[in-house]
C-alpha cells in the first residue's frame, strides 16, 4: 500500500516518441519507402522501424513505466533505469537505421551496422523487461489486466529475437542453415509478434484499466476477458513457437499462422464485446475527449478485422498487407496512444503540479489544462488522413496517399502543441497557474518529491 | 516447523465488526517461533503489509465461498518498521488504535481524481490526529504518496462486497507543530 508516484522519465519517451512519428510522417508524406520503393526495400524498413520502435514502442514503454505500477499497486522496481535504457533503444534504433540505409548502398561504412543495432535493441528491451518483470513479480498474484502485459512483454522479447537473427544474417556474422531459414521466412512472426502480440496485446491490457478508470466503469475479470486473454496468447504462443518450430523443421507456416489468426481474431470479437461492456455500464455519462477518440480507434480495430476477412475472402490480403499494417499501425495503435496521450499528459502534470499543495490552496482542475474543443480538430483531422491513406493504399495511388499522410502530419503537429500547452500549464487561468508552493513542470521528466525507494 | 494460532474473524467481518485490535492483540501475545492461521471473508491486503512489517511473512489461500485463509509465519527477520525515516507515518508503521473518524466522504460516484482533490482538502480542515474515513471505488494509488508527503498515515482495504474500497486517514499528529 505504498501507492505508485511518478515516473520520472515518462515524459522523455513520449517526446522521444512523438519526434520518431513526426519524422516518419515526413519521409512518407515526401514520398520515403513504400508505396514508391518495394514492401522489403531497405527504404521501407527504415520506415517501418521509425514507426514501430521509435514512435509506438518507445510510446508503449514510456506508458507502461508508468502504467504497469498503477495496473498493480506496487511502485516501479527502479525509477532511475529507464534513462540508461532509453539511451540504449535510441543507440540501437540509430544505428539499425543506418545498417539498413548500408544495404540501400547510402552509407559504405564498413562496420556491421544492422548487427550492432540489433544487440543495442536486445540490450534496451532486455533492460525494459528487467525494470518491469521486477515490478510485476513483486506483485503477485497479478490481476488479470496485467497478464496481457506479461504476453506483451513475453512477445517482444520474441520480436527481438527474430530481429537479431535477422540483422546477424544479414550483416553475414552468420550463416547458420537454420538461421538462414529464419531469416528468409521468419518475417511474418516478426511482424505478428511485434504488432500483434507487443504493442496490441499489451494495449489491450493497459486499455482494460485505463478505459475503466478514466470512465469510472467496473473492472472486468468475467469469462470474455479470461477469453480474451486465452485465446490471444495461445494464437501469439502457436504463432511463435509454432512457426519457428515449423520453419527449422521445414513444416507449413500457413497451417500455422492459419490457426493463429482464428484464434487471434476470436480474441479480438472477446475483446470488442468486453469494450462495449466498458462502454455502456460507464458511470460516467458525458465521457472525455480522450475517451471518445479512443473509441475510433477501438473501432479502427475491429474495422481491421472486417477488412482483413473482407481481403480474404477476395484472396487480395497479401497483395494489400501494407495498407492492413498501415491502418493497424495508425488507425488501431497510434489513435489510441495519442488518445490516452492527451489524457495522460494532463493527468500526469496535474498530478505532479497541483497533488503537494491539493487542499492547501486553490487548485486547477484536471481539464482545466486542456482545451479540448480546440483538440478535437486535430483528432479529427488525423484520422480522416488515416482513413484517406489507408484507401490510398489500398487504392494504389501513391500521389493520393502523400496527401493523406500530408494532412496526418499536420494534425499530428496540432496534437503535439496541445501537448505542449497542457505541459507548460499554458491554458491554465494565470491567477491558479503557479500558486505558491507549485513549481513549473519540466518538458522532459517529472519532478518526483519522494525520496528514491531502494529496490529491495 | 511453526506452530499456528488459529483466529477466525469472519463472524466479527460478518457482523459489520473491525477485528483490527482483536487481530493484533493476539499477534502480540504469540510465542517466539509461532505463527497465525487467520480465517477472513476477504484477502486483508492491508493487514499482509502491516504483519510484514513486524517480519511475518504471509502465505494466503482462498478457501471458497470468498473466504481466505492467510498464514502468518516469523520470519526471524527483526521488524523494519524504522528503516525508512524518510516516510515517518504510512499504514506500515502504525498499528495504534485510532480515534473514530471525525467526518466521513462517499467518493465512490466522483470522476478521477476528484475523489483525491476532496480527501486532501478534508485533511487540511481536520485538527493534527483527527481521522477522516472515505469510500471510494478503487484502490486510490495515487493518493498515498501524497498523504505520505505531509506526514499522514492510513489504512485502507475493499470491502467485503469487493467494489467499494474504504480508506482511514489518520492527519499527521504533529502537523502545523513544525511549520
Amino acid at each position: 500500500m505504498t501507492g505508485v508516484t511518478l515516473s520520472r522519465w515518462t515524459m522523455s519517451y513520449f517526446a522521444a516518441a512523438l519526434a520518431a512519428l513526426i519524422a516518419a510522417e515526413c519521409l512518407m508524406a515526401a514520398g520515403y519507402g513504400y508505396p514508391a520503393a518495394a514492401i522489403g526495400a531497405p527504404e521501407t524498413l527504415v520506415l517501418v522501424h521509425i514507426v514501430a520502435l521509435g514512435w509506438l514502442s518507445l510510446l508503449m514503454c514510456g506508458a507502461l513505466f508508468q502504467f504497469v505500477p498503477v495496473m498493480i499497486a506496487k511502485p516501479l522496481y527502479s525509477n532511475m533505469l529507464p534513462l540508461p535504457t532509453l539511451a540504449c533503444l535510441l543507440a540501437g534504433l540509430a544505428a539499425l537505421l543506418l545498417g539498413f540505409l548500408q544495404l540501400a548502398g547510402v552509407v559504405t561504412q564498413g562496420a556491421p551496422l544492422l548487427a550492432i543495432g540489433a544487440v543495442l535493441l536486445g540490450l534496451g528491451f532486455s533492460l525494459v523487461l528487467w525494470n518491469l518483470g521486477r515490478t510485476l513479480w513483486a506483485a503477485r498474484p497479478l490481476p488479470l489486466p496485467s497478464h496481457f502485459v506479461i504476453v506483451g512483454l513475453c512477445s517482444i522479447g520474441a520480436t527481438a529475437i527474430f530481429g537479431i537473427v535477422f540483422a546477424f544474417v544479414l550483416s553475414g556474422v552468420t550463416a547458420y542453415p537454420h538461421l538462414v531459414d529464419v531469416a528468409t521466412m521468419g518475417l511474418p512472426i516478426h511482424i505478428i509478434a511485434g504488432l500483434g502480440g507487443w504493442l496490441t496485446f499489451t494495449a489491450i491490457g493497459v486499455s482494460y484499466r485505463l478505459l475503466a478508470m478514466f470512465m469510472l466503469a467496473p473492472e472486468l475479470k468475467g469469462p470474455t476477458t479470461r477469453g480474451a486473454f486465452y485465446a490471444g496468447a495461445s494464437a501469439l504462443a502457436l504463432i511463435i513457437i509454432g512457426g519457428a518450430t515449423a520453419i527449422c523443421l521445414h513444416g507449413s507456416l500457413t497451417v500455422i499462422l492459419s490457426i493463429g489468426g482464428l484464434l487471434g481474431l476470436a480474441a479480438m470479437a472477446l475483446y470488442g464485446t468486453d469494450i462495449l461492456h466498458l462502454y455502456r455500464a460507464r458511470k460516467r455519462r458525458k465521457i472525455e475527449l480522450n475517451s471518445r477518440m479512443a473509441a475510433v480507434a477501438l473501432g479502427n480495430f475491429a474495422a481491421t478485422a472486417a477488412l482483413i476477412i473482407i481481403l480474404l475472402v477476395f484472396g487480395a490480403l497479401e497483395r494489400n498487407i501494407a495498407a492492413v499494417v498501415f491502418f493497424v499501425a495508425f488507425g488501431w495503435l497510434s489513435g489510441l496512444g495519442l488518445s490516452k496521450l492527451y489524457k495522460i499528459v494532463a493527468f500526469l502534470t496535474w498530478l505532479e503540479c497541483y497533488g503537494p499543495v491539493l487542499g492547501k490552496t486553490a487548485t486547477p482542475r484536471v481539464q482545466d489544462l486542456v482545451v479540448e474543443h480546440r483538440a478535437i480538430r486535430w483528432f479529427v483531422l488525423y484520422f480522416l488522413g488515416v482513413w484517406s491513406a489507408t484507401a490510398a493504399l489500398l487504392l494504389a495511388q501513391p500521389s493520393a496517399f502523400r496527401v493523406a499522410v500530408a494532412v496526418m502530419l499536420v494534425a499530428t503537429a496540432g496534437i503535439i502543441v496541445q501537448l505542449v500547452r497542457t505541459r507548460r500549464l499554458a491554458d491554465v487561468q494565470a491567477a491558479l497557474r503557479l500558486p505558491a508552493g507549485v513549481r513549473q513542470p519540466r518538458l522532459l521528466f517529472s519532478w518526483n518529491n519522494l525520496p528514491e525507494r531502494k529496490p529491495t | 516447523m511453526t506452530t499456528f494460532v488459529e483466529l477466525d474473524v469472519r463472524p466479527i467481518l460478518r457482523a459489520g465488526g473491525e477485528p483490527f485490535e482483536q487481530i493484533l492483540n493476539t499477534v502480540n501475545a504469540l510465542k517466539p517461533g509461532e505463527g497465525l492461521r487467520l480465517l477472513a471473508t476477504f484477502k486483508p491486503t492491508p493487514l499482509l503489509h502491516v504483519l510484514g512489517s513486524k517480519g511475518f511473512t504471509h502465505e494466503a489461500k482462498e478457501i471458497g465461498g470468498g473466504d481466505w485463509e492467510v498464514q502468518f509465519s516469523p520470519s526471524g527477520a527483526p521488524a523494519t518498521n524504522a528503516a525508512n525515516p524518510a516516510k515517518p507515518a504510512t499504514a506500515t508503521a502504525d498499528d495504534s488504535v485510532w480515534p473514530e473518524p471525525v467526518q466521513h466522504l462517499d467518493n465512490r460516484d466522483l470522476d478521477p481524481p476528484e475523489p483525491m482533490v476532496r480527501i486532501m482538502a478534508a485533511t487540511e480542515s481536520l485538527a493534527p490526529g483527527e481521522v477522516l474515513s472515505a469510500f471510494l471505488c478503487r484502490e486510490p494509488i495515487f493518493l498515498f504518496p501524497e498523504l505520505a508527503k505531509r506526514g499522514h498515515s492510513w489504512r485502507g482495504g475493499f470491502e467485503s462486497d469487493g467494489t467499494t474500497y474504504k480508506v482511514l486517514v489518520r492527519v499527521n499528529p504533529t502537523k502545523g507543530a513544525s511549520a
